[in-house]
């Protein structure tokens, strides 16, 4: 796992234990984890009483170098031994390296939702609305007299964070969701089957 | 339900009688034809190579003639005919009239008899109007349709199921990904959407969809239905 030098700098602080003592190491990376999985982004995440006896440079320089780092690891699905060695070479602790470990792992899951959601894809459906009317008349053909539904698509486009939608009318046959029910039969159990193999998928990779 | 003709229209019509019953069919056709595709001079050409009587012949050629050549030229073959291009012309479009009007109010069979008896045509005319507007009211209906104002409609859906297995911020992934190809038509233009969702909401859409679907077969709507007709 590679880390650059910004990186490792801030790590080499966090290490030291002339700059963060434990407690402050252990609030370094508690800050650093609430900060990744906030909804909100929250300005005074760094003040914390027992972050401010040290440099404020340095705790910016330690807090941005510990959020990569824990990406970098979610992101390469990295297993304990990797991040042991990684945080050994920058001369961490045990103790914090057991500390940063046992984090990790608690906020693994949650870390890679957050990450699968970023990124570029098509517009994603997320619901339906529908409305059924019966046409009476127009201004061109009387006694029509059919059924007829309009169906709205939200979409959102995780790129832009834009909501869209896509409207359109059809009627009773074409709504039948013979294409749509066909395609959760298909997609469902091969859905199971992706699951299953999900641990042979990452061995062959 | 009355179909009511102005005295304009009435008028129009009013040459009708004065040709024979076989040049009445003709104009019919004319007419439906104009209804559905607009001036079209090749149905003449085709229609002049059959065999037919000179009158009729005298009669496409006209048609033709009427939209695609100045006034003089239509005048010297009017001569035929002992009758004006604008008359002929009249007669053709108060037939449309009549078929679209008609048509889009759905009269029964027995109202248009009526409607058309107050124009004083003999009884073989009536018959052949009759017959003439029971065989194209369903397409010019569908034509009407097509002017009435519409939303994009629905035209096609096609799917496919992929796996995400990497992207930029997340190494190995296994999520499955349901693409979506929509094709609506607004219009005459037909336009691609381009979705994707994954499976559990497609298994709420789906729902939701069926809930649409059941809608329409509840008590309430089948009222409804059954007694607008």
């Amino acid at each position: 796992m590679e880390l650059s030098e910004f990186v490792q700098e801030g790590l080499q602080y966090l290490a030291d234990s002339g700059y963060f003592n434990d407690k402050a190491f252990a609030v370094m990376i508690e800050v650093a984890f609430r900060s990744l999985l906030l909804s909100s982004s929250d300005d005074t995440v760094l003040d914390n009483n027992e972050l401010k006896h040290i440099e404020q440079t340095v705790v910016k320089h330690c807090h941005s170098a510990v959020t990569t780092c824990i990406l970098e690891c979610v992101k390469q699905n990295a297993d304990r031994s990797t991040i042991c060695t990684c945080l050994e070479d920058i001369r961490f602790d045990p103790e914090r390296i057991d500390t940063f470990c046992s984090l990790y792992q608690k906020h693994k899951k949650d870390l890679e939702n957050v990450l699968s959601s970023i990124g570029r894809g098509l517009p994603h459906i997320n619901d339906a609305s529908w409305r059924l009317e019966y046409q009476i008349k127009n201004s061109h053909l009387h006694k029509v007299n059919q059924p007829s539904y309009l169906i709205t698509l939200s979409t959102e486009n995780s790129g832009s964070r834009s909501a869209e939608e896509v409207n359109f009318s059809c009627n009773m046959e074409q709504l039948q969701v013979r294409a749509l029910r066909l395609s959760w039969k298909e997609a469902s159990p091969a859905t199971n089957v992706l699951h299953d193999n999900k641990i042979t998928f990452i061995y062959f990779f | 339900m009355l179909l009511v003709l102005s005295d304009e229209h009435k008028e129009h019509l009013g040459f009708l009688p004065e040709v024979d019953s076989a040049v009445v069919g003709e104009f019919g056709r004319i007419a439906v034809e104009f209804l559905r595709k607009g001036s079209n001079p090749k149905i003449y050409e085709g229609a002049a190579s059959k065999s037919s009587s000179a009158s009729l012949i005298c009669i496409k050629l006209f048609m033709y003639h009427i939209i695609f050549m100045p006034v003089q030229t239509c005048l010297a073959l009017t001569g035929k005919l002992n009758v004006t291009a604008e008359i002929v012309q009249h007669g053709v479009e108060g037939l449309m009239y009549l078929l679209s009007e008609s048509s889009k109010l759905m009269i029964s069979e027995v109202d248009f008899q009526d409607s058309v008896l107050v124009l004083g045509f003999s009884e073989e005319l009536n018959k052949l109007l009759l017959q003439l507007y029971l065989e194209n009211r369903k397409e010019i209906r569908l034509i009407l349709s097509e002017l009435a104002p519409s939303m994009p409609h629905y035209h096609n859906l096609e799917w496919r199921l992929d796996a995400q297995l990497a992207s930029r911020a997340l190494r190995q992934q296994v999520k499955p990904v349901l693409n979506l190809k929509l094709q609506l038509d607004d219009n005459g233009t037909r336009r691609t959407h381009l979705l994707q969702t994954d499976p559990a909401t497609l298994l709420h859409l789906i729902q939701e969809l069926e809930r649409a679907l059941a809608e329409v077969k509840t008590n309430h709507c089948r009222r409804i239905l059954r007694n607008i007709k």
